[in-house]
């Protein structure tokens, strides 16, 4: 699993493990309640809710599962949500054709990605064949 | 919250079925439902599906594939399907995540949807 | 030998240190006072001429100091105001309105900017499914220039509007805006676009079947028209 760093000054919300379906229902409905305790406005809390239900399924489907971390704290300057989806799966061979609108590698429409990125306000994407996945997201208002 | 695996009711009414979405599916129970419609498409002979999404707070790219899906396959059945009442932030996020669903019809509210469909039967008559 | 004399030399060096401390200390009132005419009475006399000097400027420069930061009270104030100010033109500045059945018209005027784009697209939006209008009309006869950000927020409002049920309408691109929509490579071939808003609201009222030969009807007095 590629860990990404965590500033010392985010809080942790909560830690998530998606394994079945139901566990990206909950994560994401998870990630809907931290984005309206934030006080983001309704459009920004389908944005996240929306861009995070991307990624845990990608995890889900390529990777059989991974760990979800929620967080809050200052990033870039702002008061912003961080979400970080870590994986044990195959790995991104190339991240750019995988960051294409319309690709896809495996039965999805290939809009997870680089739609998820369109949905955020920083998108962080570490890859390595054989190491997992890491997709760190943050949403400020 | 989540439902495990309770059926979405499919409601028909004269020539047309009525579908309301008021949980927050999980992928499979979204194609569950795209299997049932179909089903009740060839089974009751409905020329026309509204399904309501007023109450989705959220669609991503699987459902919304769902959704675009069941309106091409219903097409090739000759039923016409709408999809109602979605919420401005759902459809500002699916413009977004590049999901602009060419083809699928869609109505403000169910009278709305339901107009659509008649005027489509009257036509064909 | 004619040698300098000075009288008290000691007490008097040691009043000198006295009061120049006391003055780096920030009493300025003190001045060295000396009872003896000698050759040390010159520099008595310089310092105190200094301590004068360093008071005025001292003075002069506090003055200025709350000079500035009045001003930079005013300063804040003011653009606490602006703000303020850019808010409401913001909400002012995209009312959408309902104008006949079924048609809602949103007149934009000024500037846009991203953020602003954003918020009466999703004010446009709201209104379409509160109201259940199924026409919307976007005016932008009175927007000077648009970037591709602002192009896309438009393109998008349009999109979102028919995920909705409803129908957009752009009406009023002057050329300067035509112009930059094509040299930017924005496709708007999906959207439709009207020339002016009286072009928008007759396509409108066509649609909705309530311009018959040249006549603007109500829906529901429609069916009571006399043949």
């Amino acid at each position: 699993m590629i860990e990404l760093v965590s500033d010392p000054g985010w809080e942790l919300l909560e830690e998530l493990n998606i394994e079945t379906e139901f566990d990206i229902v909950k994560a994401r409905q998870s990630v809907r309640q931290y984005a309206k305790d934030a006080g983001m406005g309704i459009v920004d809390q389908t944005r996240i809710t929306t861009a995070v239900s991307e990624l845990f399924r990608n995890m889900y489907m390529y990777a059989g599962g991974g760990v979800v971390r929620i967080q809050k704290g200052m990033y870039e300057g702002h008061p912003a949500l961080v979400i970080t989806c870590m994986d044990n799966g195959p790995g991104i061979d190339d991240i750019t054709l995988a960051m294409q609108d319309g690709y896809t590698s495996g039965q999805g429409m290939g809009y997870g990605l680089p739609g998820a990125k369109r949905l955020v306000d920083d998108f962080v994407l570490q890859s390595e064949p054989g190491q997992g996945t890491s997709v760190r997201v943050a949403k400020w208002k | 919250m989540i439902t495990n695996e309770r059926r979405i009711p499919i409601i028909k009414i004269r020539d047309f079925l009525i579908v309301s979405i008021q949980v927050d599916m999980h992928d499979r129970l979204a194609l569950q439902l795209q299997t049932q419609i179909l089903e009740e498409i060839a089974r009751t002979h409905a020329r026309g599906v509204l399904i309501d999404i007023s109450t989705l707070e959220m669609v991503d790219s699987f459902i919304g594939r769902v959704l675009s899906g069941m309106a091409s396959m219903a097409a090739i059945m000759d039923a016409a399907v709408v999809i109602v009442g979605m919420q401005p932030a759902v459809a500002i996020t699916l413009v977004e995540l590049g999901l602009e669903m060419p083809g699928v019809e869609t109505a403000l509210n169910m009278e709305l949807g339901m107009e659509m469909l008649e005027k489509r039967l009257e036509s064909e008559r | 030998m004619n040698s300098t004399t000075i009288t008290n030399a000691k007490e008097r060096i040691e009043h000198i240190e006295d009061i120049l401390s006391s003055v780096a200390a920030g009493d300025l009132d003190l001045r060295i006072e000396s009872e003896f005419e000698d050759d040390l009475t010159g520099v008595e006399q310089a310092i105190n001429l200094l301590i004068d000097d360093l008071t005025h400027e001292l003075k002069k420069s506090l003055k200025l100091k709350q000079e500035m930061e009045e001003k930079l009270m005013k300063i804040q104030e003011q653009q606490k105001t602006i703000l303020q100010q850019q808010e409401d033109l913001m909400e002012l500045s995209s009312p959408v309105s309902k104008v006949w059945e079924n048609i809602l018209i949103l007149p934009v005027i000024g500037t846009l900017d991203s953020q602003r784009t954003q918020i009466m697209m999703e004010n446009l939006l709201q209104k379409i499914v509160t109201t259940g209008c199924t026409t919307a009309i976007l005016d932008i006869t009175g927007v000077p220039t648009v970037d591709t950000q602002v192009a896309n927020h438009l393109l998008k409002t349009v999109t979102a509007a028919r995920l909705l049920g409803a129908e957009c309408i752009v009406s009023g691109i002057s050329p300067a805006i035509a112009q930059t929509i094509v040299h930017l490579g924005i496709n708007l071939s999906n959207i439709l676009t009207k020339a002016t808003l009286q072009d928008a609201m007759i396509y409108a009222l066509r649609k909705n079947e309530q311009l018959i030969n040249g006549k603007v009807v109500l829906n529901q007095i429609d069916t009571d028209e006399p043949k």
